[in-house]
């Protein structure tokens, strides 16, 4: 696990297509935008569209009131089979989640006026989520949606 | 490095006559022997109309090329004013969203009475927290001073409802149902709708419409409904007031 956390905080940043540093609560609209943009030029559905910018702005939010500062990185992936992939990778410094299945629990929240549904709301509005987490490392969450075809 | 040659780089340069005389203006002055600060200053200009019209990264290729074809270049003069130039330009653009965040602050969310006891709170945009407290604050004001009895929130201008706006409007409808007043809620769009019970974001507490129109029927409805309560209330007092008179005597 804690090998794990390592190796996901270090994926290079220059892979991605956009990189959004979170340090306001005006970064989270930034990430949020950029995240609907390239849904759209990957021909997603308005409703995926809007799917993929709430989770970044889930993951935004998250870095933004528990790290303070951290980044959220997007880039568009064209694989064969499968189809058109956007990657979501949030990466901060704070202080880490000491158990990630609590976390993940509907309506468990630290934060006072928080809903406590973020988390398990991002992984129920994507196709696959991974989370990583150490207490004192850092947190990583890595999501991807696909295009659906009709 | 002679006219010919630098009129060729030029050419493969400049994708439009405009760049092309850019490329041109800056090249000349690179290639001019000029050092220092009056280097500096003659590169200034042509290099921050580049910059504007190719953008960084663009920029940052086509001087690459340049760099590889031209030995003499003067790419450490350069390279400083280039972070200057981008440095302005992104003080310039700070300033340019600063401004526009004000005005956005400025613009709010208006509250219209719409009918006799009938509120309406079209959201536009984003809520970051202190837009989302201010608009709470206001509305609470508004809701209490004017004795409203229904307030309709119309979020046909949210584009996207996340877990921090959702929480946010079920905490501003909840403070208005304190305060003795109906919410109806309207304009979530198909796609928001969908998200939203992803997230198992709830907002049954409030009545929905279909629309602007729907909810103000509803709201209609809501207020004829209760002017018939109080009529009902009326009559009763007016018909059995032995009853009220036997109260009376209780106490």
């Amino acid at each position: 696990m804690e090998g794990k956390v390592r190796e996901l905080l270090d994926i290079p940043a220059n892979d991605f297509d956009v990189v959004v540093r979170i340090a306001r609560e005006e970064d989270i609209a930034v990430a949020r935008q950029m995240a609907k943009q390239l849904a759209q030029e990957l021909g997603f559905s308005l409703a995926d569209v809007t799917k993929v910018a709430t989770a970044v702005s889930e993951l935004a939010r998250n870095i933004y009131r528990y790290a303070q500062t951290g980044k959220i990185m997007i880039r568009k992936r064209l694989e064969e089979n499968g189809g058109p992939t956007i990657e979501v990778v949030a990466v901060d410094h704070g202080p880490g989640i000491e158990d990630v299945d609590l976390v993940l629990t509907k309506g468990y929240t630290t934060y006072e006026r928080s809903l406590g549904i973020g988390l398990s709301g991002i992984r129920r509005l994507m196709d696959s989520f991974e989370i990583a987490s150490e207490v004192g490392t850092g947190t990583v969450v890595r999501v991807e949606k696909r295009r659906r075809r009709f | 490095m002679d006219n010919n040659r630098l009129e060729m780089l030029v050419e493969e340069l400049g994708a439009s006559e405009q760049e092309r005389k850019l490329w041109r203006k800056l090249l000349r002055e690179a290639v001019s022997g000029a050092g220092g600060n009056e280097l500096r200053q003659a590169l200034r200009e042509p290099l921050c109309d580049l910059l504007q019209e190719l953008g960084e990264v663009n920029l940052g290729a086509k001087l690459k090329f340049v760099i590889e074809r031209i030995p003499t270049f003067p790419t450490a003069e350069l390279l400083p004013l280039i972070l200057e130039l981008c440095g302005e330009l992104r003080h310039h653009s700070e300033q340019t969203v600063c401004e526009l965040e004000h005005m956005l602050s400025e613009l709010g969310a208006p509250i219209i009475r719409v009918w006799t006891d009938v509120l309406l709170v079209p959201l536009i945009g984003g809520f970051d927290s202190d837009r989302a407290q201010a608009l709470v604050e206001r509305l609470l004001e508004r809701a209490s001073t004017t004795r409203a009895k229904v307030v309709v929130v119309d979020v046909t201008g949210v584009s996207t409802i996340d877990t921090a706006v959702g929480g946010f409007l079920i905490e501003m409808f909840s403070a208005v149902k304190l305060l003795g007043a109906e919410v109806i809620l309207t304009g979530i769009k198909p796609e928001i709708a969908h998200t939203l019970v992803k997230l198992g974001i709830d907002f049954r507490m409030v009545a929905i419409a279909r629309d602007l129109e729907d909810a103000l029927r509803q709201a209609i409805a809501l207020l004829e409904e209760e002017r018939k309560q109080r009529r009902q209330i009326a009559w009763a007092q007016g018909s059995n007031f032995s009853g009220e008179g036997e109260e009376h005597h209780d106490t």
